[in-house]
């Protein structure tokens, strides 16, 4: 498939580490758009929507929020909690929309499994339908999400 | 079809080579020549057109608050340009909000200085400067923290208000391509003119503290500039209630040390938040600063003491022991530094207390 101009600045954006330490691709190879449809396709053979997925993890977010940077339980299943750093992060796709630095982490109770987001992760699964590139330091496997957070 | 979309397709191509043809036109060709600033109404300064606003100032050795160095993504460099600037672009209006856009608000780094300017800036803006400085000293505090100590080298010394902060310069280097500057509390003794300490907590995939934690060494030439923002201490005697969490701590150092160099008797409280007992940081310097500054009182909260840690200091959140050990603020003030979430609880915890909303002040980190 060929490129558009629109769509190889994206990639270049999405590669470069202007906005994060070594960018949103790791050593991906693949194109964002490639990345984006194995990925919407895991989500939704496991039989949710990435408005879901995102849904779920502003849910949890928010829980954690209110602990003020300390592990507690969000629920039977979950613990979590949240760092903030000084500043917000653009999104690099050509739309207004600014993001807390905010991470949150989220450790299973039951198998001691953890995984960790931040608020551009959010914005990126809801809106772009993208978990960030292979080896990308907030990449997410959507399998390994879909089996903590629901 | 085919027609219509290789038609399409040769219109397109034409409009793209055209605005590429401008692009390069400009850069080779485009000569603004020597353009007046005017700041403030008084201060007038001739300067090279062609560049941003940001950067011309900084030519200049005025020195606009600015996180990202340049690259419109942090949305701090705002000014007033009252005259010259042409009309908003859009990548300066997802960071303006209507009452600054029809103030005259913009954002430095976006604006070209293509002719005369006029401007308005803060005054306290000409004392910023830059300083070219070596990296003296880099000490683990937590798993995730460190103190990093800078000895200034040109200019030798700065004077700042314990509270404020610098911006850091992040070089170019492996994993960020560009230089960029992030903004970090002074925690160095305001005594010793010459230093400057930041404690700084490492943002997982951050391009600064990446920087500062796996790639700045010892004795590594560093720049900064500085100093800014308005968090210190009010000339009451009023009760304080210090609140913070992880890198919060900072500024508090610095004002401590202020507090002991000015022998301040004031009663201060330092409500400090960890998660666990090994996240707590500079237990010592706290400890050493209850001595010489009868007044204090540092009281770690721990969230979760593992279950093998011996803890019998205060437990659960931070605000939670705030409350616990306060039954009316109405007559104190609240100094807080972390997280807005951190800020908005302790906010509220401090108000529900009693404490006036204007009685209480922050360095929020946003």
């Amino acid at each position: 498939m060929k490129e558009s101009p629109q769509s190889k600045k994206l990639d270049e954006m999405l590669r470069s580490s202007k906005l994060a330490a070594g960018g949103f691709m790791g050593h991906d190879s693949r194109s964002v758009y490639e990345i984006i449809d194995n990925d919407l396709a895991i989500i939704s053979e496991s039989g949710y929507t990435k408005e879901q997925v995102a849904a779920r993890m502003h849910e949890i977010t928010n829980k954690a929020i209110e602990l003020l940077g300390n592990w507690e339980e969000i629920d039977e299943k979950l613990l979590a909690r949240v760092d903030e750093a000084k500043g917000s992060l653009v999104c690099p796709w050509p739309h207004s929309g600014r993001y807390a630095k905010r991470v949150t982490y989220v450790k299973s109770i039951e198998t001691d499994e953890t995984i960790q987001w931040s608020d551009l992760n959010i914005h990126f699964i809801e809106e772009h339908g993208f978990f960030e590139g292979k080896g990308a330091y907030f990449r997410i496997e959507p399998k390994e999400l879909i089996k903590i957070i629901f | 079809m085919v027609t219509l979309l290789i038609s399409v397709l040769i219109i397109s191509a034409i409009a793209a080579a055209l605005a590429l043809l401008l692009v390069i036109a400009e850069y080779f060709f485009a000569n603004y020549g020597e353009c007046t600033v005017t700041i403030n109404k008084e201060k007038k300064i001739k300067v090279e057109g062609g560049a941003s606003l940001l950067s011309t100032l900084s030519s200049q050795k005025i020195f606009i608050p600015s996180a990202c160095g340049g690259k419109g993504t942090c949305g701090l460099c705002k000014l007033k340009v009252l005259d010259g600037a042409g009309p908003l672009l859009p990548t300066e209006e997802p960071f303006l909000d209507k009452d600054e856009i029809k103030a005259n608000v913009r954002m430095a780094c976006q604006v070209k200085v293509r002719q005369d300017l006029k401007i308005e800036i803060p005054e306290e803006l000409f004392n910023i400067k830059e300083y070219n400085c070596k990296c003296e000293e880099i000490r683990d505090l937590t798993h995730d923290m460190k103190l990093f100590r800078f000895k200034l080298v040109e200019p030798s010394e700065v004077k700042y208000i314990p509270g404020q902060y610098m911006q850091f310069q992040a070089p170019e280097y492996e994993k960020s391509k560009e230089e960029v500057y992030r903004a970090y509390s002074i925690a160095s003794d305001p005594a010793k003119k010459d230093i400057i300490d930041f404690v700084i907590r490492l943002v997982p995939g951050g391009i600064c503290t990446t920087y500062c934690f796996n790639y700045l060494k010892k004795g590594d030439d560093a720049k900064m500039n500085g100093p800014y923002g308005h968090f210190k201490l009010t000339d009451t005697d009023k009760e304080m209630v210090w609140i913070a969490g992880g890198s919060g701590i900072a500024p508090f150092i610095s004002i401590l040390y202020q507090m002991k160099n000015t022998n301040n008797q004031r009663k201060a409280t330092f409500y400090f938040g960890a998660n666990q007992v090994k996240e707590l940081a500079l237990v010592d310097e706290m400890k050493q600063f209850e001595k010489d500054l009868p007044n204090f009182k540092f009281v770690p909260v721990i969230s979760r003491p593992e279950e093998n840690e011996s803890w019998d200091g205060e437990k659960g959140l931070v605000i939670d022991a705030v409350t616990r050990n306060n039954k009316d603020l109405s007559n104190a003030e609240g100094y807080l530094c972390g997280s807005p979430g951190l800020i908005d609880a302790s906010v509220k915890t401090l108000t529900g207390l009693g404490m006036e909303e204007e009685k209480i002040f922050y360095d929020k980190f946003a």
